[in-house]
């Protein structure tokens, strides 16, 4: 079945268009998790690759009274390129509070969903600690509830790195490495932001945060 | 970047860890290298030099083992495995402890598993100092949420508008997984070919009981193969040997 049929694209681009825009097959050696795993999302091993469920990365720091955690994904993306909203896709970003680090005792469900307007989209958000029920509102805008801000939208890839270097200098064993090349300028990703009060986590040890896409139905 | 503050401590890396890391050095040092394609990340159809060339083998334990510099007992093998980004919110933000929009994580990580970086004059902000690779985003980010820029171009974007949508309520064994992420570049740059299914597939309790921690050193001495004279004749204090 062409994934076609599954996404669906803010901006209606065709599917097959949407792969060829985004990169060149192959051409993204390594990078922070963009187009990994090769075999899932990127279209040099994959005739269908899993462009919306492809991480690119995941952020999570502080300030003195809050908590961010930031998920980029389907990308490094064209500027002419819409975002990749797909229902069928759910977003884990897991955090373990206590030891040995594995576990999540919070688990955020992050999905997207069509609107009933042509090109609406909204995200919804889960499991967030001290949020009543869930987090529902239209992608593109900050929506607050229970102190808790989120964010879904099309931004800037804000990653910067010189993938080519790290991927000559693989192959041929020398330091490769150009500061002035960052594969990753000029591109943008989908993103989700949450904003969560500091005081609803341990006040102080380890957190251990990750993230994980899973698709409906199997992979595609 | 001139310091590195984190202070997570050492129970990160499990008592398995270590076992299975020793455990897949010797391994690396009696042939075990099968030389094939998986000693390659690049996804790109053909073999490259260092995927067939016969590995020198160098011992890259002690860039696992190293305590960083600024943190409370951290090493790189306690921050990739389990591979998950950790953060104490008592202490400042800022890769390591945590990873900011900001951070200059590459260079960092690098840094950390290519030097020595307890050697007098090096350390985790070698790399990041210099620069190894572009220090900033191209866009500068925002002071408030969400942070990150606006997207580039004109691409077409949702209304933004809409009260009620079409979400999925499934349960999550309904959804089968794609892709999985902690710390920057670890599947990407020291999981070979070979595993990279099974480690996007696996947890970070799977990680914490070893089961990666032999392909790890594998491709990290692999990288030092290659890269370890090169560092040296710049001047730098490799953490391999």
């Amino acid at each position: 079945m062409p994934r076609a049929t599954k996404v669906w694209f803010a901006g209606g681009a065709g599917v097959s268009a949407v792969a060829a825009l985004l990169l060149i097959p192959g051409q993204l050696a390594l990078s922070a998790d963009h187009i990994d795993p090769p075999a899932r999302t990127d279209p040099a091993f994959d005739t269908t690759p899993d462009i919306p469920a492809d991480i690119a990365d995941i952020y999570a720091f502080h300030d003195a009274t809050k908590f961010y955690l930031i998920l980029t994904f389907g990308g490094p993306a064209a500027t002419n390129l819409p975002a990749f909203y797909d229902r069928d896709v759910l977003y884990n970003i897991d955090i373990s509070t206590a030891a040995p680090g594995t576990s999540p005792e919070v688990a955020i469900k992050v999905k997207f969903g069509p609107g009933s307007a042509p090109g609406e989209w909204g995200v919804s958000v889960a499991h967030v600690p001290g949020v009543n029920g869930d987090i529902v509102g239209p992608v593109e805008n900050v929506l607050s509830k229970d102190g808790v801000r989120v964010y879904a939208g099309l931004r800037d890839d804000p990653f910067f790195f010189d993938s080519q270097g790290l991927k000559e200098s693989r192959a041929m064993g020398t330091i490769r490495f150009d500061k002035n090349r960052n594969f990753f300028g000029g591109k943008n990703i989908t993103t989700v932001a949450i904003e969560i009060p500091k005081d609803r986590f341990p006040a102080s040890g380890q957190l251990d945060v990750w993230a994980t896409t899973a698709r409906f139905g199997g992979q595609i | 970047m001139g310091t590195i503050r984190f202070a997570a401590s050492r129970r990160a890396l499990t008592a398995a860890a270590p076992l299975a890391l020793g455990m897949a050095l010797a391994g690396c040092f009696n042939g075990g290298g099968d030389g094939g394609g998986d000693v390659s990340v690049i996804p790109t159809p053909t073999p490259t030099p260092t995927s067939t060339a016969s590995p020198s083998g160098r011992d890259v334990s002690k860039c696992l083992s190293q305590v960083i510099p600024g943190t409370d007992g951290a090493t790189p093998a306690s921050l990739v495995i389990p591979d998950t980004i950790k953060l104490d919110l008592s202490k400042p933000s800022g890769f390591p402890n945590g990873r900011g929009l900001e951070d200059q994580s590459p260079d960092i990580l690098l840094a950390v598993l290519f030097l020595d970086v307890n050697a007098p004059g090096q350390s985790p902000a070698t790399f990041a100092n210099l620069p190894l690779n572009p220090p900033a985003n191209d866009r500068p980010f925002l002071a408030t949420f969400p942070f990150v820029a606006p997207p580039q171009g004109t691409p077409p974007l949702a209304p933004g508008t809409g009260t009620t949508f079409n979400f999925r309520s499934d349960p999550d064994s309904a959804y089968v997984r794609v892709d999985r992420e902690g710390q920057p570049a670890i599947s990407t740059a020291v999981i070979g070919a070979s595993l990279k299914n099974a480690y996007n597939d696996a947890n970070p309790v799977n990680d914490a009981a070893g089961l990666f921690a032999p392909e790890i050193v594998k491709q990290l001495s692999a990288l030092h193969d290659g890269l370890a004279d090169d560092l040296t004749a710049l001047g730098l204090k490799v953490c391999s040997s």
